[in-house]
């Protein structure tokens, strides 16, 4: 084979036809809300027999070699078709096995895609430990076979599986039925299967996993959108449709340009972190930021321009508005995210000055 | 941006020729009241420019500096933010609006009189909305008649960038009023030494003099100095409109970016100590600079987009809300971080763009791209109408 990189690369605007057509024949989105069950085995499934799972894994380990960018699409769809499935938690993981420095890392993503293992994230608050330690609410966390566990501090992300002595997980019913939640606690967990060492492994589990929220929640946001939108046309009162209202069109547009600028920082993000260019760390929780807040602005309003409908449980609004609220805080709230990068972001601008 | 061999070329090309060519006083020689100061150093600089071939990039390759494409032109801009250059305030209107209307739609013999002229100097203002054409700037009624080889013209023309110091005005008038508003409208140059005219400035919130009020009592323009034909003034003026093609806003964002410094310098009182940072204070520094980059990201998609012809409806009107929202957030910012020290009108510098080191008066300031150039009222009217298909207003 004398085939270059680029040649190699697979085109993101193919993989997001492909997984909005996957999307649209599995997810039943209102599936968790009726009590139907939500088909999150079979999605997933489907999503390993088109090698989602491969995607940034190295051919050595059986993957296809793909960066980042690949990704975005994909989270950014589950997101507008809100999916029952939690992916960023063992795509992550497989991103931050490669960036230690250790060759056992490369046999234990190749072990990932054999065995069909599930990551999910879970975040320690300060002072906690696999000693003693309770996550209440971790996505994906019933179906994962393992977690990647990351503390408050810089201290390296350790591998534990999920049927380790001292680990437990309780199902939580969220106030967000379309996806899983789990409870996790530890106590007095000794068997680690694998420390992530290296500089780049902790700022990578979080890009990653920021940059998943963020395309999520751009995804959901614009969906929000349309399906406001479209609402706003059909319903009629004083005789034309309430889309005609200059003081809620002007709303609708203000929803637009806030989703349109996060969406420009997710893309450049995305880019970004998938060559480890410059300014990757910062600018990916600033594109989560921005994101989910535009999610959230979108689908607090979607509630209220359906009006009265948009308060039942029979309209979709909630939905939207639920996903965007979990959104902003899992795995660390958007204060969390400033304070972890405002001496970067400070430093960046007394560099870059005029 | 893309930037490929040739681009960062002309980074270093232009970063070289700054540091030999940009006065390093000239914020002291343009600044505060002094308008005479300002005057002089902007053409110091403008004629400088031109010697380096950098001032008409857009211009066709005929000319000298001329031929550069829309890439080269965004280096351009980007790299004279960079080095802290004066902005091109007196003569922008003079190389984009009033060359690029004459390039396209101009006659020969007004091209060969007025494009050399403006490579040395000569100043446009523009002469499109009135008193009662604003947003609605087709509503326009400064009337010009016909009579033999000239136009009598009589009105009111506001808003004019620095039409107090022009020697020439791109002015639009309305020669028919029988039918649809659009279609009356005619293009005209004139020389703003002509009988009759009479231009006052008009002192702004913050203080300055920008923009001038125009006042036209039978001013006679030649015949030869109309541009298109009679009644289809309209669509040149559309030309005058989008002949900057989103490079302001690359250099005004590019300077802001470079300028988050202040706001850091303000919030840790001098000392750029940010471990003392206030926690609050802190979290809106992430997500301004959050938002600044948001906007060079969906700068460059744009300018790309541009490049490639597949620029979509609506997406000038995102840009520029974003933007000018972004401005006043930013700058209300500096307002609260410097407190009374803001309150002090201390003197400010034309022609910068954040760099006053007044945030009172940049904060004022902003509200300039709130209004100017379509309202952003207008622009949620085009956001909502053409890009989320939503009813179009009942027009009057």
């Amino acid at each position: 084979m004398t085939a270059t990189i680029e040649d190699a690369r697979i085109d993101p605007e193919e993989i997001r036809d492909s997984a909005q057509r996957l999307l649209a024949d599995m997810v039943d989105r209102r599936a968790g809300w009726e009590a139907r069950p939500d088909g999150a085995a079979a999605l997933d499934q489907a999503m390993r027999e088109l090698g989602w799972y491969q995607l940034i894994a190295a051919e050595a380990e059986g993957g296809l070699g793909q960066r980042f960018d690949v990704l975005a699409p994909i989270y950014e769809e589950l997101g507008r078709s809100l999916a029952p499935v939690w992916l960023s938690g063992t795509m992550a993981t497989i991103d931050a096995l490669y960036a230690t420095v250790s060759a056992a890392a490369e046999q234990l993503v190749a072990a990932v895609l054999e065995n069909g293992w599930r990551m999910a994230v879970v975040t320690l608050a300060p002072g906690q430990s696999l000693a003693a330690a309770s996550a209440p609410m971790v996505g994906g966390a019933p179906d994962a076979t393992h977690f990647l566990v990351i503390g408050d501090g810089e201290a390296p992300p350790l591998l534990v599986a999920a049927d380790a002595p001292g680990v437990s997980v309780t199902e939580v019913t969220s106030w967000d039925l379309g996806r899983s939640y789990g409870a996790v606690e530890f106590s007095d967990v000794r068997n680690v299967l694998f420390r992530l060492e290296g500089d780049d492994v902790l700022p990578v589990v979080r890009a990653h996993s920021e940059l998943a929220l963020a395309c999520d929640s751009i995804g959901g946001a614009s969906q929000c959108l349309s399906e406001t939108v479209d609402y706003m046309l059909g319903r009629q009162q004083f005789g034309r449709p309430i889309a005609s209202f200059q003081a809620l069109k002007h709303r609708a547009a203000d929803h637009k340009v806030a989703i349109e600028l996060a969406r420009s920082l997710v893309s450049h993000a995305s880019r970004q972190f998938a060559v480890r260019g410059d300014g990757w760390a910062v600018l990916s929780a600033q594109a989560r930021i921005l994101a989910c807040e535009a999610y959230a602005a979108m689908a607090e309003d979607c509630v209220q321009l359906f009006g009265g409908v948009g308060f039942t449980w029979e309209y979709d609004a909630h939905l939207f508005l639920k996903r965007a609220l979990v959104n902003q805080i899992i795995g660390g709230s958007p204060d969390d995210l400033r304070d972890r990068i405002v001496g970067d972001v400070c430093q960046r601008a007394q560099t870059a000055r005029l | 941006m893309t930037d490929n061999d040739q681009l960062s070329g002309l980074r270093t090309e232009i970063r070289d020729w700054l540091a030999h060519n940009l006065p390093a006083d000239w914020r002291d020689r343009q600044g505060g009241d002094n308008t005479a100061g300002f005057l002089a150093m902007q053409r110091e600089w403008f004629t400088k420019l031109v010697e380096g071939g950098y001032a008409t990039p857009h211009w066709p390759k005929e000319w000298p500096g001329g031929g550069r494409s829309l890439a080269e032109q965004i280096v351009m801009f980007e790299e004279l933010a960079r080095g802290g250059a004066p902005r091109m305030s007196l003569f922008f209107v003079s190389l984009y609006h009033a060359a690029m209307t004459l390039i396209e739609c101009g006659t020969d013999a007004q091209r060969a009189r007025h494009l050399p002229a403006i490579l040395k100097g000569e100043v446009w203002c523009q002469g499109f909305s009135e008193p009662g054409a604003g947003s609605d700037l087709a509503a326009l009624r400064t009337r010009a008649e016909r009579r033999g080889d000239r136009y009598i013209v009589s009105g009111q023309k506001i808003w004019s960038t620095l039409g107090h110091f022009a020697d020439q005005c791109l002015l639009l008038v309305r020669t028919d009023s029988s039918g649809a508003k659009q279609a009356g409208i005619t293009f005209l140059l004139m020389d703003m030494k002509s009988k009759g005219i009479d231009v006052r400035p008009i002192r702004q919130i913050t203080g300055d003099e920008e923009f001038a009020e125009i006042f036209l009592d039978e001013v006679e323009i030649p015949v030869e100095n109309l541009v298109g034909q009679e009644n289809e003034g309209w669509k040149v003026a559309q030309v005058t409109l989008s002949s900057e093609r989103g490079l302001t806003l690359v250099e005004l964002t590019e300077r802001m970016a470079l300028s988050l410094w202040r706001l850091v310098d303000a919030a840790t009182q001098g000392t750029g100590d940010t471990g003392m940072l206030d926690r609050s204070v802190a979290r809106s520094l992430v997500d301004i600079s959050a938002r600044i980059e948001a906007m060079r990201a969906m700068l460059a998609t744009l300018m790309a987009n541009r490049m490639a012809g597949r620029e979509a409806v609506g997406d000038a009107s995102i840009l520029k809300l974003a933007y000018s929202r972004l401005s006043r957030d930013f700058t209300a910012l500096g307002l609260r971080l410097q407190s009374f020290a803001a309150m002090r009108d201390t003197r400010y510098v034309l022609g910068a763009g954040y760099e006053t080191g007044n945030w009172m008066f940049d904060f004022l300031n902003s509200y300039q791209y709130n209004i100017a150039g379509g309202s952003n009222e207008i622009q949620r009217n085009i956001v909502s109408e053409r890009v989320l298909q939503m009813p179009r207003e009942k027009l009057g």
